[in-house]
């Protein structure tokens, strides 16, 4: 899979998910449909290409569209 | 004076013990003053804000901060812990308060040059307030804003050559023991190790990819002084397989009161004169050891290197030759099924450049958590949950009576078709010709 | 004060930018005398309380002086021990997993003059700034996490439980007449991030009070499915809920009497806070240990359900902690860790020395593993 692919892939399965915006790696890895050593590649990338943002409750970390979420705006101080 | 009043808190200025109150009074001073004209890139009064918050916790017994989900540097999930004051326009010095965790050196070693580079970055532009160390063992930069971030990392790692830590569901930054650099029952190199695994797995430290965080620990012997065996997810306790190297004329020595028993730990009391018979010949747990007619005699392959004995005679006693590291795996502290130590599943490896029979066991077990993991569940839980079988199923690892305290007190195998000649697969009618419905 | 660039440019994240280059070597901070003998040390010999030598089968010796500190620490302290590791250790120091800054000199002569500096620098209100000790049979400091400086779910503060425990502890700290050494662990909640879980003595703060539930802004401060699925026992549920005014909202709902009280909801849902003046407290545990020695590594037990957080100096917590310690260097063999005392001596021994009170609470009866901690043999003491 090219990375145009995954992100398409991704960008609509997460914009699909009603109420929800942040997402355990294990669940983007799925909607590729990939074992999740392989499918890191092309995250890591979608969030170097600023597609995807981390979120990070201190001890485990999820993964959102970047902007999207309730806590988004708080977190970003204005 | 001081910009807020704190009357708890003062009352933990006395007594001998270092406080923690006096040294961050001590750091509003400095930054109050700011003799060298320091251009602070947050609030000034940061340190007494902070002052004024924990004397508003200490007042209510709760808690001032929030929680935020900042997780790192640009590119990174995690080595930042985003934190905010819920009382910002009483302390607006502290209202965005976020920690950065920086990747310590091996051993917790430094030169002062080192040291006060990190000083200076962090008083221009953080908080001045650091943690030497965190639980997980990084440098703690406690309390900047979030514009600084970028900026702080950029410094690191420009004009420091030093990266940051790992937070969330990463490898988190694995930590060592003082190891060969200054300890004699070290059996590895646990900083080469922990330095090179590091390393290796840089991206993984990262960027999250986990179900849950992963800790690495190095113990360069049984004693355990990091706790790897309580804590990390793979401990790698160092270890030997021959026989306990004896100088029988340091025994003596110890049996004649010239040395000190254990190292002189036990200096501060009198427990009257040694005694190897009661102190180590009796403790040892597996009573491999004699001392008869002024030997000191191990019946090596009956000895579980508890390191009591060498513990206490530590001139007399050291440990074997053919060393390597036993690697335990799936401790874990808090929730879910309650606390967990490691289990044993590499009952002895050499630790030889470049590692690689070790990265191929981390690597199968990352495969199959990552792949089999529950979300939030950490690889402890994943063993019971699927039990010591497929840990080894998934290693590659034969089943070995090392891995267990005892065998299995109930017969429920789950044999597998494929273990059972013929298989599951049977003919009824065959059967009721010898036997009636 | 005027914004001050690193040279990162904002807009060019990407530019530049240098990552994953890990930690620094640990062998470029290796003082001189490290370098040479690493691997080649022979034995070591604890001089007197806080003071090390290790000798090398080249003949060299390191003599180490280790003194306590704040793992709360000011970059003026840090500048302080610079200042002390220029004078006396040629610029180099190192720093223990326990918090304790140790100043390593390469010969004799050199102990005494770094003892007595070290032993003269005091805070204003006479603290001790580096008071030397932490090693052998003694108490050596206490390993923490953030509590109420930093963390947003503890339910104790951990710098100052643990300068009034380590005040109480003083003199096992500067001395080693105890039977084995005794390790103090401290964790402001139950999620441990100081595993303090095998400790001899660890002092954990503990939540009792479940989470409040701001109905009226819940489903705006928070996605409802992420704190759901934080639970660990799945006590939360989705639920509508009619606000007094009539308005009718989305939130959740709590199954109570399954809820543990870790706070993991609050983390991700700001709008369920957990922490409580009243209800949060300090639990007690003992008996614990990583080593290997004689016996295997064992878990802390839970000798005390609860102690109130009495600021400023946990008044409660530090006499217990005091007064087991006291009874351990009392009661114990020489080399027995206080759990392995315990053991020896049975636990309804240790509550009855330790003049602890056993309540209902110190029964296990979280999962499993409880049914094999009650007693199940005729065989226990009067």
């Amino acid at each position: 899979m090219d990375q145009a692919e995954a992100n398409e892939k991704i960008v609509e399965a997460l914009q699909k998910k009603k109420g929800k915006t942040k997402f355990y790696f294990n669940d983007l890895a799925k909607i590729l449909d990939m074992k999740p050593r392989v499918a890191k590649k092309l995250i890591n990338k979608m969030v170097e290409d600023q597609i995807l943002e981390y979120w990070s409750s201190g001890s485990t970390s999820l993964y959102g569209l970047k902007g999207a979420g309730k806590q988004a705006a708080a977190d970003g101080e204005e | 004076m001081a910009k807020h009043k704190t009357p708890l808190l003062d009352q933990l200025e006395t007594g001998p013990w270092p406080s923690f109150v006096s040294d961050i009074k001590r750091q509003a001073e400095f930054r109050k003053a700011n003799q060298d004209k320091i251009d602070y890139q947050i609030p000034v009064d940061v340190c007494e804000d902070l002052l004024g918050v924990l004397e508003l916790s200490f007042v209510h017994r709760r808690t001032h901060w929030k929680h935020g989900g900042i997780v790192g540097v640009f590119g990174y999930g995690g080595g930042v812990i985003g934190r905010y004051c819920d009382q910002p326009e009483m302390f607006p010095g502290v209202a965005h308060f976020h920690t950065l965790r920086v990747n310590q050196p091996g051993g917790k070693f430094y030169t002062t040059e080192y040291l006060r580079q990190l000083c200076d970055l962090w008083d221009f532009r953080g908080s001045g307030i650091t943690n030497m160390h965190g639980s997980t063992g990084d440098i703690i930069f406690l309390g900047t804003q979030t514009d600084q971030l970028e900026e702080i990392f950029y410094e690191l790692t420009h004009t420091l050559n030093q990266d940051l830590g790992g937070s969330g569901s990463n490898l988190r930054t694995p930590s060592d023991c003082i190891g060969q650099a200054r300890c004699e029952w070290s059996c590895y190199d646990t900083q080469a190790l922990c330095y090179d695994l590091t390393q290796e797995y840089q991206d993984e430290l990262h960027r999250p990819a986990f179900p849950y965080k992963f800790k690495f620990k190095f113990d360069g012997c049984p004693n355990c002084c990091v706790a790897s065996i309580a804590r990390a997810d793979i401990s790698f306790v160092g270890t030997w397989k021959d026989d306990i190297r004896i100088d029988q004329e340091a025994v003596a020595a110890y049996v004649g009161g010239e040395f000190p028993p254990n190292g002189g730990a036990h200096a501060g009391r009198d427990w009257g004169p040694f005694d190897i018979r009661k102190e180590v010949i009796d403790l040892c747990p597996t009573e491999c050891m004699r001392y008869e007619d002024g030997k000191l005699e191990i019946n090596t392959p009956e000895c579980t290197r508890c390191m009591h004995c060498i513990n206490v005679m530590p001139r007399a006693l050291r440990v074997g030759d053919d060393r390597g590291c036993s690697l335990l795996v799936g401790a874990k502290a808090p929730i879910l099924d309650g606390a967990q130590m490691s289990t044993l599943l590499v009952p002895f490896i050499k630790v030889e450049e470049p590692y690689d029979e070790i990265k191929e066991v981390i690597e199968n077990i990352w495969d199959w958590w990552m792949e089999e993991g529950k979300n939030r569940e950490r690889l402890g839980e994943l063993m019971k949950r699927q039990g010591m079988q497929k840990l080894l199923e998934v290693t590659g690892i034969k089943a070995d009576a090392r891995h267990v305290q005892e065998p299995r007190t109930n017969p429920y195998i789950f044999w597998k078709e494929e273990e059972v000649e013929g298989g599951f697969d049977r003919d009824i009618n065959e059967f009721r010709k010898y036997h009636q419905r | 004060m005027a914004f001050v660039s690193s040279g990162y440019n904002p807009d060019k994240p990407m530019e530049d930018r240098i990552t994953d280059i890990g930690p620094r070597k640990y062998d470029e901070f290796y003082p001189p005398v490290i370098k040479k003998n690493k691997g080649k040390w022979l034995y070591h010999e604890i001089l007197e309380p806080g003071v090390l030598v290790h000798v090398s089968e080249t003949g060299d010796e390191v003599y180490t002086v280790r003194a306590g500190g704040c793992r709360l620490m000011s970059v003026e302290h840090i500048r302080e021990i610079c200042e002390i590791a220029d004078k006396h250790c040629d610029g180099h120091v190192r720093f223990t997993t326990r918090n304790n800054i140790e100043f390593m000199v390469d010969s004799k002569d050199k102990v005494e003059p770094l003892k007595q500096d070290l032993l003269s620098r005091k805070q204003e209100g006479g603290c001790y700034k580096f008071p030397i000790g932490g090693t052998g049979a003694g108490v050596t400091n206490i390993v923490h996490t953030q509590g109420w400086i930093h963390c947003h779910t503890p339910a104790t503060d951990a710098s100052g439980p643990v300068k009034a425990t380590m005040d109480v502890l003083f003199d096992d700290f500067t001395d080693m007449r105890l039977p084995a050494q005794l390790r103090v662990s401290l964790a402001c909640c139950l999620n441990m991030c100081g595993a303090v879980h095998c400790s001899d003595i660890a002092i954990l703060g503990y939540h009792r009070k479940v989470p409040m539930l701001d109905h009226e802004y819940l489903d705006k401060m928070c996605e409802i499915p992420l704190a759901i699925a934080a639970c660990p026992t799945a006590a939360i549920k989705p639920a509508k809920v009619e606000l007094e005014d009539g308005t009718k909202v989305k939130s959740v709902a709590l199954n109570v009497p399954r809820c543990m009280f870790c706070g993991n909801c609050y983390t991700m849902c700001p709008a369920m806070p957990i922490v409580d003046d009243v209800g949060d407290c300090i639990v007690i545990m003992a008996g614990g240990k990583v080593s290997n020695r004689i016996s295997a590594p064992k878990f802390s037990k839970v000798v005390v359900a609860y102690f109130p957080n009495e600021v400023p100096r946990w008044d409660q917590t530090t006499a217990c902690v005091k007064k087991m310690v006291d009874v351990y260097a009392k009661e114990a063999r020489k080399y027995e860790r206080l759990g392995e005392w315990a053991e020896r001596i049975g636990w309804e021994r240790f509550f009855e020395k330790c003049e602890l009170e056993f309540t209902h609470h110190l029964i296990d009866d979280f999962r499993d593993p409880a049914y094999f901690t009650w007693r199940q043999t005729t065989q226990f003491k009067f």
